[in-house]
């Protein structure tokens, strides 16, 4: 990794991790933790998204099921660390299963199969009324101060950059990159693809699952569709793609950029901001788009500080 | 015959109480006759897919167009469904070239994967803008329009005409795309270049004009569906989406790039839907429904490497 690479990220995270300690009341707190718990999202997002170019459209499940175990497990009387085992043990066994159903299906399968899981588990939260609240939600008192709850999202953060890191450098993450050029030539060599696409998975499952249950923990209310939210899937797949970056910059940078528009769309486009939100959806795949083509490649160099 | 097949569904279903006898023989018409509209909205999401291999997710959002735009047309004068079906026909049309030009044209030269995800994303941004813009113009209340239309007896049963002649229609939609697809020109022309673009291309075939008419006829079927849609069930602004996630799955089970699996496989999702809200209550449908579609993605595409 390049020296100035690394010393963005160092500023990235550690900005990140000082504003939530110092910012943890008011607007600035809210968007101090949604900027993390969407940094969260994105970059394990990116751990399979990147390494096995598998595009989750239902990402969002593990974190509706972090918030929901969580929220269970409190209104059954747990206490706050109780409660995160449990549910960080719940959420893993949840995703465990949905992974290894899920491992073997192809790209465009995948993508569709994980939306389907997401609205599977919408709607069993709304049906399994007794336990989850219905379609109102599920409300939990306060369990630990809004300062702590931005400070271990930080750490969850930074937890999940490093695990990004480790991953791609590790062993197993060069056997995701090989199963991802060829799914049949990496098995004839020996490579276990369906574990190694199950361990990218949970790698990938367990820290949203945690980002999902530090929000309840913080807002105090979960319902079916902000926690199995496709807009939360949606701006994670987004924000991995948006910047063309390599290594978890990416990532990182693609949240600061999404969350920015996303808060000026909600809070000042009432009515409009699910338009909004498709027009930056539009204009990110036709910034694809135009990469691709010879006369946009032209343009972007033009721009392009240096280069000539 | 007809008893035979009343007994065989009662028995399957362990019901051999006689009072709801009738009931399911009714649920079984009824889902059928939704599933006609499932298969119409499916293979015109087929069609797109397998001429130019996108995924249009605002493809749900056309068919609550088409269920507006019917609405608003009863307050001119009182059209029947099918008399509109043949008067939207070309606003549909138009609306797929323009939908071409946002969703399609812009990733041309993008490798196959990288515009299939382009297109979704671009595809879920038309949906999204869509659906700010269908609650702008005609609110949050339910789209639900309503035709008068007597229902006649077969067999001792019940069948409603209305959904009946529905049905009719959109099997005669499906009918004459896969004759258009078969005989004409233009249809031969897909075909070729949902099978190899660069050879297609070679013989002439121009790819832009050749996808943006798929695309077109994709939408028209979208509407269609739309407009019978609502004569059946309510429809809600924001409920694009939902039947885009419904109509995907079709594909998927029915097997994408064809016109018939999509076509069967619409049929019997629509009697699933109707026999899990019979059985069970009508918010667990969906749930049994993505279950099982889940479950037959897993079990059966699963196996098969793309």
């Amino acid at each position: 990794m390049k020296i100035w690479r690394i010393s963005f990220l160092t500023v990235i995270l550690g900005a990140l991790v000082i504003s939530a300690a110092y910012f943890s009341e008011g607007y600035l707190g809210i968007l101090v933790f949604s900027l993390i718990i969407n940094g969260i999202m994105a970059v394990s997002f990116d751990i399979p998204g990147r390494s096995l170019g598998l595009i989750s459209l239902g990402h969002a499940t593990f974190f509706g099921m972090g918030a929901y175990c969580f929220g269970i497990s409190i209104t059954q009387g747990f206490t706050f660390f109780p409660a995160l085992i449990l549910s960080v043990l719940l959420s893993a066994v949840g995703a465990f299963i949905i992974t290894l159903l899920l491992a073997g299906l192809g790209h465009g399968y995948y993508s569709l199969a994980t939306l389907g899981v997401l609205i599977v588990f919408q709607r069993l939260s709304e049906t399994l009324e007794s336990l989850t609240g219905g379609s109102a939600g599920l409300y939990i008192p306060e369990t630990i101060s809004k300062l702590h709850c931005n400070i271990l999202a930080a750490f969850l953060l930074l937890a999940t950059a490093a695990g990004h890191v480790l991953y791609s450098r590790s062993r197993w993450g060069l056997y995701s990159k090989e199963t991802e050029a060829s799914e049949e030539a990496a098995e004839a060599i020996g490579i276990p693809t369906r574990k190694v696409k199950t361990a990218s998975l949970m790698i990938s499952a367990i820290p949203a699952s945690m980002a999902g249950l530090l929000h309840l923990a913080r807002t105090s209310h979960v319902s079916p569709v902000s926690g199995f939210s496709l807009t939360l899937s949606i701006t994670a797949l987004l924000a991995s793609r948006i910047v063309p970056a390599r290594g978890i910059l990416g990532p990182l940078l693609g949240v600061l950029l999404i969350t920015a528009a996303e808060e000026v769309i909600w809070t000042k486009f009432e009515g409009f901001n699910h338009a909004l939100f498709g027009l930056i959806l539009l204009g990110a795949a036709w910034y694809q788009g135009v990469q691709s083509s010879e006369a946009g490649l032209n343009l972007i160099k033009k721009f392009r500080v240096g280069e000539k | 015959m007809l008893n035979s097949g009343r007994i065989f569904i009662l028995t399957a279903f362990g019901l051999s109480d006689v009072k709801r006898r009738p009931s399911v023989i009714q649920v079984l018409i009824s889902g059928l006759f939704l599933g006609g509209v499932y298969a119409l909205l499916a293979v015109g999401l087929s069609l797109a897919f397998g001429i130019m291999g996108v995924l249009n997710l605002a493809h749900g959002s056309l068919a609550v167009l088409g269920a507006i735009l019917y609405k608003k047309s009863l307050v001119l004068h009182p059209f029947s469904p099918w008399i509109f079906s043949v008067l939207a026909t070309p606003i549909f049309l138009c609306l797929g070239f323009i939908l071409h030009l946002i969703i399609v044209t812009p990733f041309r030269n993008l490798s196959l994967s990288e515009g299939v995800v382009a297109s979704l994303i671009a595809s879920l941004g038309v949906a999204f803008i869509l659906e700010d813009l269908f609650v702008w113009w005609q609110g949050w209340e339910p789209i639900s329009t309503y035709f008068s239309f007597p229902t006649f007896n077969l067999f001792n049963l019940k069948i409603p005409g209305l959904r009946a002649v529905l049905m009719g229609m959109a099997a005669i939609t499906i009918g004459l795309s896969t004759l258009f697809l078969k005989k004409t020109d233009r249809g031969r022309s897909m075909r070729a270049l949902s099978q190899d673009q660069e050879t297609a291309s070679l013989y002439g075939i121009n790819p832009g004009i050749t996808s943006m008419s798929a695309l077109g006829l994709a939408t028209i079927m979208a509407g269609l569906a739309g407009i019978f849609y609502s004569v059946l069930y309510p429809l809600g602004p924001r409920d694009g989406l939902d039947l885009t996630l419904k109509a995907l799955f079709i594909v998927v089970a029915g097997g994408m790039g064809n016109l018939r699996g999509p076509a069967v496989a619409g049929l019997l999702l629509g009697l699933l839907e109707s026999f899990a809200g019979f059985f069970f209550t009508y918010t667990s449908t969906d749930t049994i429904v993505y279950s099982l579609l889940i479950v037959y993605l897993v079990l059966k595409r699963g196996r098969r490497r793309q």
